[in-house]
């Protein structure tokens, strides 16, 4: 089994790069070669990843989220998952590209440097956080495609003010149907978010005897969670549309990357387990 | 095969010539009523705003073109026009051309589809009047499978190529679903009633028109049931609108950049599309400084329908393949119509009649009879297929014509409707496709 895994952690970031060009090939050239046959390139690797974290979770015994290389391989998985669960929901096929080069970097990372630990704290095994942690990646993937379709209503925006017809414009969808996009993947992170935060707030001061309220990275998390909160409300109450949801989601999305970066490999945390 | 074809078009022809070729219905009728027989045993004739073609399969194989150019102009007598004005096809050309035509790949307008629409029409008006054929038919069933084909497989219709159209498109980029956004056309001059035809073709919500002199706003208003805002005061409810276009003759500017900044405080800052297709312009261009302003004037818009046309253009190309493969199927099927496999069909199918017969009656027999049910009824067709038979050999041997051949195989198909009950597998797609129209 153990070389099966170390078989499909090379395999993982080819599959997603495979996809990312045929992807890439359907938005750029057109035409109907790939429009449906991407699909299933997608599908296939989605089960290729799902495989491989099940064969991870059975030989290590216990969930690939003890270090942040195996949350970088989850939250690959989630983000082109929720991307593939979107694009059969909205039928909106021409974003791919822009979604699934995210799950690429985080695949590509987490393959370099992925470690097989099969001793890990008692802690980390522990079902709620399990549960903490996965609410909170898909959190994460969600206003990760938030981010990318506000950066690509923002680009369409200007496309369109400066009469650039070009293939953006030919192949992209409409404005307001990726601000809708944007807005509704910022609300399924921030449920998801607000769901890793309660358990967080009621179990981890029982887990880790160091908790801290003044942690980094719950400071971090807690103004992501502040920004993407008043973001929606405003939109909700219609004060706010647009570009300026839209940049507070990139905003939201770019502070919660820095959040993660800087509790991982430079701040000391109880968050950092690497 | 005998198919002979002419066509004038924008290839061949000033629009003034064409204008004064275009066959009318009644006019089709007569032309009919005049060639069939004479000239034509059946045929078909196209006629548009921009060509004028007959396709024909002729009562003679000697028929000379500039006979079918004085049919058509003891119709049309129009002055000037001379045999260079036409394109004269036969056979393989003339299928060709045909399915050239239906692509829309000979169009004025690449991959305009609209002449698809026409051809289908020409056609049932040419079996209405009773013109059409066995072999036009099929032919025609082998057109719209190439029409199709090539809407379906390829981008030949795909984009905008015409401002109007253009303006949608824009509009459809912003916007998620016209039928919850409101238009306002001002100026229903030709443009400005193409541009409301077209947003309520594609379901805008609620649509308003204003103009200069109101008789004419409340004649297209009331061909497309939209609200009549008076000219004088439109501005004070420009706000209510998402979508403005202007197509007025004014010398002067209609709508200033102040008076969009209005509109946009008033609705919140929400999307508003400008399109001003006016010449000259009728909205001050600097109104697309203004945030959530998407403004878009005649120039713009015909980036747009360049560049639809330049990507139509690179499509010709696989519609040529597309109708390659189809002209061969076409001859492919043509070529089955000797006279062996219709003898052969038609035996199959006297065959298939008694089977049929014998299957739903023979509990009626006893066991012992039902052996000689089953040799009488073998003996009885023998009997009436034995004549037909050896005339349909004798025509094999003939030196007959093959066109003639296989009309009269076509005939004798269609009187016992073998195709219809034993269909080549050719045929089986063409006919549901034909169907499906």
């Amino acid at each position: 089994m153990k070389s099966l895994i170390d078989l499909f952690n090379i395999l993982l970031p080819l599959f997603y790069i495979v996809t990312f060009v045929i992807y890439s090939y359907d938005f750029t050239k057109g035409g109907k070669k790939f429009i449906h046959s991407k699909r299933l390139f997608l599908f296939l690797t989605l089960i290729a990843h799902a495989v491989y974290l099940i064969l991870r979770t059975v030989y290590f015994d216990h969930p690939p989220i003890t270090n942040v290389f195996e949350i970088f391989t989850v939250l690959a998985f989630s983000i082109s998952f929720a991307y593939f669960i979107l694009e059969l929901v909205t039928d909106i096929r021409g974003t791919g590209p822009f979604i699934i080069i995210i799950s690429i970097l985080f695949q590509v990372i987490s393959s370099f440097f992925i470690q097989d630990l099969t001793e890990v704290k008692t802690v980390l095994r522990n079902h709620l956080l399990g549960f903490h942690v996965f609410s909170a990646l898909i959190g994460y993937a969600g206003i990760s495609i938030s981010a990318v379709y506000g950066v690509l209503y923002l680009i369409l925006y200007k496309e369109i003010k400066l009469n650039k017809f070009g293939l953006i414009f030919n192949r992209l969808p409409n404005l307001e149907t990726l601000e809708t996009l944007s807005f509704y993947s910022a609300v399924i992170g921030f449920v998801l978010l607000s769901v890793a935060i309660i358990i967080g707030i009621i179990w981890l001061p029982k887990a880790f005897p160091n908790f801290s309220y003044a942690d980094p990275k719950l400071i971090g998390t807690s103004l992501v969670w502040i920004l993407y909160g008043a973001g929606i409300l405003s939109k909700i109450f219609g004060k706010w549309k647009g570009k300026k949801v839209i940049l507070l989601s990139i905003i939201g999305f770019v502070l919660a990357i820095l959040s993660t970066t800087i509790t991982n490999f430079l701040s000391q945390s109880f968050h950092s387990f690497y | 095969m005998n198919l002979f074809a002419v066509s004038i078009s924008h290839h061949t022809a000033p629009i003034e010539l064409r204008e004064a070729l275009f066959f009318g219905d009644e006019e089709i009728k007569q032309f009919v009523e005049k060639t069939k027989g004479n000239l034509f045993n059946e045929g078909l004739v196209i006629s548009t705003c921009n060509r004028t073609e007959i396709y024909g399969i002729p009562v003679h194989k000697e028929l000379q073109y500039s006979e079918i150019l004085n049919s058509i102009q003891s119709i049309k007598s129009v002055n000037d026009i001379r045999p260079g004005h036409f394109k004269n096809l036969f056979s393989r050309e003339a299928v060709t051309h045909l399915f050239e035509v239906i692509t829309g790949i000979d169009s004025l307008l690449i991959g305009d589809n609209q002449i698809y629409h026409q051809v289908k029409d020409s056609f049932q008006l040419s079996e209405d009047l009773h013109f059409t054929g066995f072999l036009m038919k099929r032919l025609f069933d082998f057109a719209v499978k190439t029409g199709k084909r090539a809407i379906t497989e390829t981008e030949i219709s795909e984009g905008a190529v015409t401002v109007s159209y253009a303006a949608v498109q824009l509009i459809e980029k912003i916007f998620s679903s016209l039928s919850k956004k409101s238009a306002l056309v001002i100026g229903t001059g030709e443009s400005g009633e193409i541009a409301a035809k077209h947003l309520m073709e594609r379901g805008i919500g609620k649509l308003a028109v204003t103009n200069r002199t109101i008789d004419r706003a409340e004649k297209v208003a009331q061909k497309l049931n939209a609200k009549i805002l008076s000219f004088t005061n439109f501005k004070e409810y420009l706000h209510e609108y998402d979508i403005i276009i202007s197509a007025t003759s004014s010398e002067n500017l209609i709508l200033t950049k102040d008076d969009i900044k209005t509109a946009m405080k008033k609705r919140n800052y929400a999307n508003m599309v400008l399109m001003d297709i006016a010449i000259p312009r009728d909205i001050d261009p600097a109104s697309k400084e203004i945030d959530y302003v998407f403004y878009n004037d005649i120039d713009s818009l015909n980036i747009i329908v360049e560049q639809n046309l330049e990507k139509r253009k690179g499509e010709i190309h696989k519609v040529k393949k597309i109708i390659n493969e189809e002209v061969d199927n076409f001859f492919e099927w043509y070529n089955s119509l000797e006279v062996a496999p219709t003898i052969k069909d038609l035996r199959d199918y006297f065959e298939a009649v008694r089977v049929e017969e014998v299957d739903k009656n023979k509990n009626r027999f006893s066991s012992e009879d039902q052996e000689k049910l089953e040799i009488i009824t073998k003996r009885i067709i023998n009997k009436i297929l034995h004549h037909p038979t050896l005339e349909l050999r004798k025509l094999n041997q003939s030196d007959n014509n093959i066109d003639e051949t296989a009309i009269k195989m076509s005939l004798l198909r269609d009187l016992f409707g073998i195709d219809n009950n034993k269909p080549a597998s050719s045929n089986q797609g063409s006919e549901k496709e034909g169907k499906d129209n």
